[in-house]
């Protein structure tokens, strides 16, 4: 007992180490209505992972360790942070999403033969473990994208050890994390699923290489177009989800009609979702300093585009203080001023409607109302 | 009074290896469904004996300093006790490198084809690792492997597509696990090039890894074979696991050494042994023929990390393409160190703190030198690398399972 007792603990720590804020940025009561009307309706939601992985002396090791690094300033601490001053927030989102399509598109009545198999609560297990299995890429990532380059501490980071021992720890668990990711996903038997969910993967390490590479002030005197940020938005925060909902299509044999409408939603969804935490910060009352936005978000991208190079590079110097640093709070009321913001809301609407489209193909049931109320939800400003 | 020392050394170990034999043949057998578990590792214990037996009789030559500095005359003649039937006297045609040439020559144009993205930043990290100057050590064991389990089935060495895939994504997990390797151990060279995380950051080279993975994992998937999907996954959670075990050590001098063998085998022999068995299924082979590819790779690929332990005491940093003693400055106690503490039991204090005190890495490393762990840990990769042979041996003769025979004696010998 006590030994089991001695396990569990380190776990909890880590629960909180690997969770982090999703969907974060939503109305939170429509939203949070939403998700827990849809909880139930899957039955029981994605366990945070596998009981399995939890409890692996590996995961333990690891949750030992990470207490060391309570009080330095690794982004893996930050990330266990969020979790546990965050509770109102949803985790697994994507995994519901997933459990969410697959009982909305029930049964395959083509399949031939049949597939074999228990439906709990609608749901094939197969397609239970690949909600899971996304939630574990997904986490993975969390941990990997918070490593911070060596080179560039400074010395407001704190101790160079304490960093390096973070990198360490959130290599080993990112890398544990996708390693069971792999062995479950191998599991499903299907080398078709397999294959799709790992260029899902591959999808996401270039979306994240290209918003790494768009961080800084460098390339503000570039062109660009949203039609790039769209590509670039769903490498890194649709394709995941996109590839997951049709995977679990092809788990439950439907065809390709289906497949591909399962795809569509994931993605417009998640792009949607996008839009609107890209919008947060324009559309609320008041702005304060602490409501930092992003140069590469959505509303700044589009004033860039619909004003044309010359007129942005002009504006852009205006809102620096003596033409060095960027003075945040003008350059947010120029691009209030503009249409960037509108036509953000326009674009987040116009995704909301397209994965609204794509769920026509399913018969109406709670699950199809429930995939619907989240587009509702993250187009509701 | 030396003498018994290191003859009680040499039995505590190796009866310890034994007993790892015996969870490991139970490992494999509930792993992959093979049902030479059982047989495996009784035959593994029976090695260990004979292993014991041998060492105590080589512990009585005078002449053991020599030995290592002529490890090939020592295969030669375990080799003719081994070998069957000796079909080719040309030593060129036995050359493994020369024999997978043809197959491997588009290797590595391969691989960055099958990584081509977009990212011009991710593209050159890709394509950094994978220049064509690797040894590509185990794309050619697995072109071997696929070929003389092919001959032995079907009498037609050709390599099929699918196992060539085999060898390519081998190379991808390798290289993927290097990058990972180095920014977990903060490494500035390797093979004489400076690491990707010193040139782009941990960030990207975590990242970058992630990518190569999944391009392998692509890959892998579209030879569409669960099983072989299934052995390989397996693969990339042994590596992980491996990295753990590294993490911690054992505070019993027994345990200690079955953990370094069993982290030996996840780290480095795992991804031999299991491709060498997935190529092994794609040519249609049964079990019996599966069991000898996996336990060949098997052997020769914890051989290959025992002789990497013990250069890393007796190579010279710029033949290595990276620092020497790098092991014992991070910390890890390998092979030649786990022998030596039997001899200087001062030692262990060290190995427990991870010779993280003033002037532990020099003393450690005198410790080593002056001990023969070295030699017992080239010992051990020889018993390892006969057991190889003995298992390659039981394919029908081919220029190609010659050629393995051969590789454990370059495994052996190499000095980078």
């Amino acid at each position: 007992m006590s030994v089991f007792l001695r396990r569990i603990k380190p776990s909890r720590v880590l629960l909180s180490t690997f969770c982090q804020t999703l969907f974060s940025s939503s109305s939170p009561s429509s939203w949070t209505k939403v998700v827990s009307e849809a909880e139930k309706i899957v039955g029981y939601p994605t366990s945070f992972m596998s009981l399995r992985c939890l409890l692996s002396d590996e995961l333990s090791n690891i949750a030992l360790q990470v207490r060391k690094l309570v009080g330095t300033k690794h982004p893996l601490i930050s990330t266990a942070r969020g979790f546990v001053n965050d509770t109102r927030n949803n985790l697994q989102m994507r995994g519901l999403v997933v459990l969410l399509m697959s009982k909305a598109a029930g049964p395959s009545k083509t399949a031939e033969p049949p597939l074999e198999g228990d439906l709990v609560s609608g749901i094939y297990s197969s397609q239970r473990n690949l909600a899971e299995i996304t939630e574990l890429i997904h986490t993975a990532f969390l941990v990997h994208r918070g490593i911070v380059n060596i080179m560039e501490l400074t010395s407001s980071h704190g101790s160079l050890k304490d960093m390096q021992f973070g990198n360490k720890m959130a290599v080993l668990s990112g890398d544990f994390l996708l390693a069971n990711a792999c062995t479950s996903l191998a599991q499903l038997q299907n080398t078709k699923v397999v294959e799709i969910i790992s260029s899902a993967i591959g999808d996401l390490v270039q979306g994240i290489y290209y918003e790494n590479s768009k961080t800084g002030e460098d390339n503000m005197t570039d062109d660009v177009m949203i039609a790039d940020w769209e590509e670039q938005t769903f490498l890194s925060h649709g394709a995941l989800l996109a590839k997951s909902c049709e995977s679990a299509m092809e788990l439950a044999k439907h065809d390709a009609e289906v497949q591909e409408m399962a795809f569509q939603y994931g993605k417009h969804m998640s792009l949607a979702h996008k839009l609107n935490s890209d919008l947060q910060p324009f559309v609320e009352e008041a702005f304060n300093d602490s409501v930092p936005f992003s140069l590469n978000s959505a509303p700044v991208v589009l004033h860039r585009e619909l004003l044309g190079r010359d007129t942005w590079i002009n504006q852009f110097k205006e809102a620096k203080i003596n033409g060095e640093q960027i003075d945040y709070v003008k350059l947010h009321r120029i691009i209030k001023a503009g249409k960037g913001v509108s036509s953000s809301l326009d674009l987040c609407h116009y995704h909301g409607n397209q994965a609204l489209e794509a769920l026509r193909c399913f018969p109406t049931s709670e699950a199809t109302s429930a995939l619907k109320n989240i587009v509702y939800a993250v187009t509701k400003f | 009074m030396a003498l018994p020392l290191s003859r009680y050394c040499a039995r505590s170990s190796l009866s310890a290896c034994g007993r790892w034999g015996l969870e490991r043949g139970r490992g494999s057998a509930g792993g992959g469904g093979g049902g030479g578990g059982v047989s495996a590792s009784l035959k593994e214990l029976h090695l260990y004996r004979r292993t014991y037996l041998n060492s105590t009789i080589y512990k009585k030559q005078n002449s053991f300093c020599s030995f290592w500095r002529t490890p090939s005359r020592f295969m030669y003649t375990t080799r003719t006790k081994y070998c069957y039937t000796k079909v080719h006297s040309d030593e060129q045609y036995k050359d493994p490198y020369r024999l997978s040439q043809k197959e491997l020559n588009n290797l590595y144009q391969e691989i960055r084809r099958q990584l081509a993205v977009s990212s011009a930043d991710l593209k050159e990290i890709c394509d950094y690792y994978f220049d064509g100057k690797g040894k590509a050590f185990r794309p050619m064991i697995v072109v071997l492997v696929a070929k003389a389990c092919n001959l032995h089935q079907s009498k037609n060495r050709e390599l099929l597509k699918s196992q060539h895939s085999v060898g390519m994504i081998a190379e991808m997990i390798h290289t993927a696990s290097l990058v990972h390797d180095d920014v977990i151990d903060g490494s500035d060279t390797r093979r004489g090039k400076t690491t990707v995380n010193k040139i782009w950051g941990e960030r990207k080279a975590i990242l970058a890894g992630d990518f190569v993975l999944s391009a392998a994992s692509v890959a892998l998937a579209r030879l569409g074979n669960n099983t072989v999907v299934s052995i390989l996954s397996q693969v990339i959670e042994d590596l992980v696991r491996g990295e753990f075990m590294q993490l911690g050590s054992k505070e019993n001098e027994n345990e200690r050494f079955v953990h370094y063998l069993e982290k030996t085998f996840k780290k480095t022999a795992s991804l031999i042994a299991n491709s060498c068995k997935a190529v092994s299924i794609l040519g249609n082979c049964g079990p019996d023929v599966q069991e000898i590819a996996y336990q060949y790779g098997r052997n020769i690929g914890i051989a290959f990390q025992l002789v990497d332990d013990v250069l890393d005491f007796t190579a010279c940093a710029n033949q290595l393409g990276k620092p020497a003693a790098a092991d014992l400055k991070l910390g890890l106690a390998t092979g030649p160190v786990l022998f030596a503490c039997q001899k200087f039991p001062e030692l262990h204090a060290m190995i427990m703190r991870r010779f993280s005190s003033d002037g532990d890495v020099d003393r450690a490393w005198q410790y080593v030198l002056q001990s023969n762990g070295v030699q017992q840990t080239c010992y051990l990769a020889q018993q390892y690398c006969q057991e190889a042979i003995r298992q390659i041996s039981m394919l029908h003769p081919s220029p190609e399972r010659d050629a393995l025979i051969h590789l454990t004696e370059i495994v052996l010998t190499r000095d980078k």
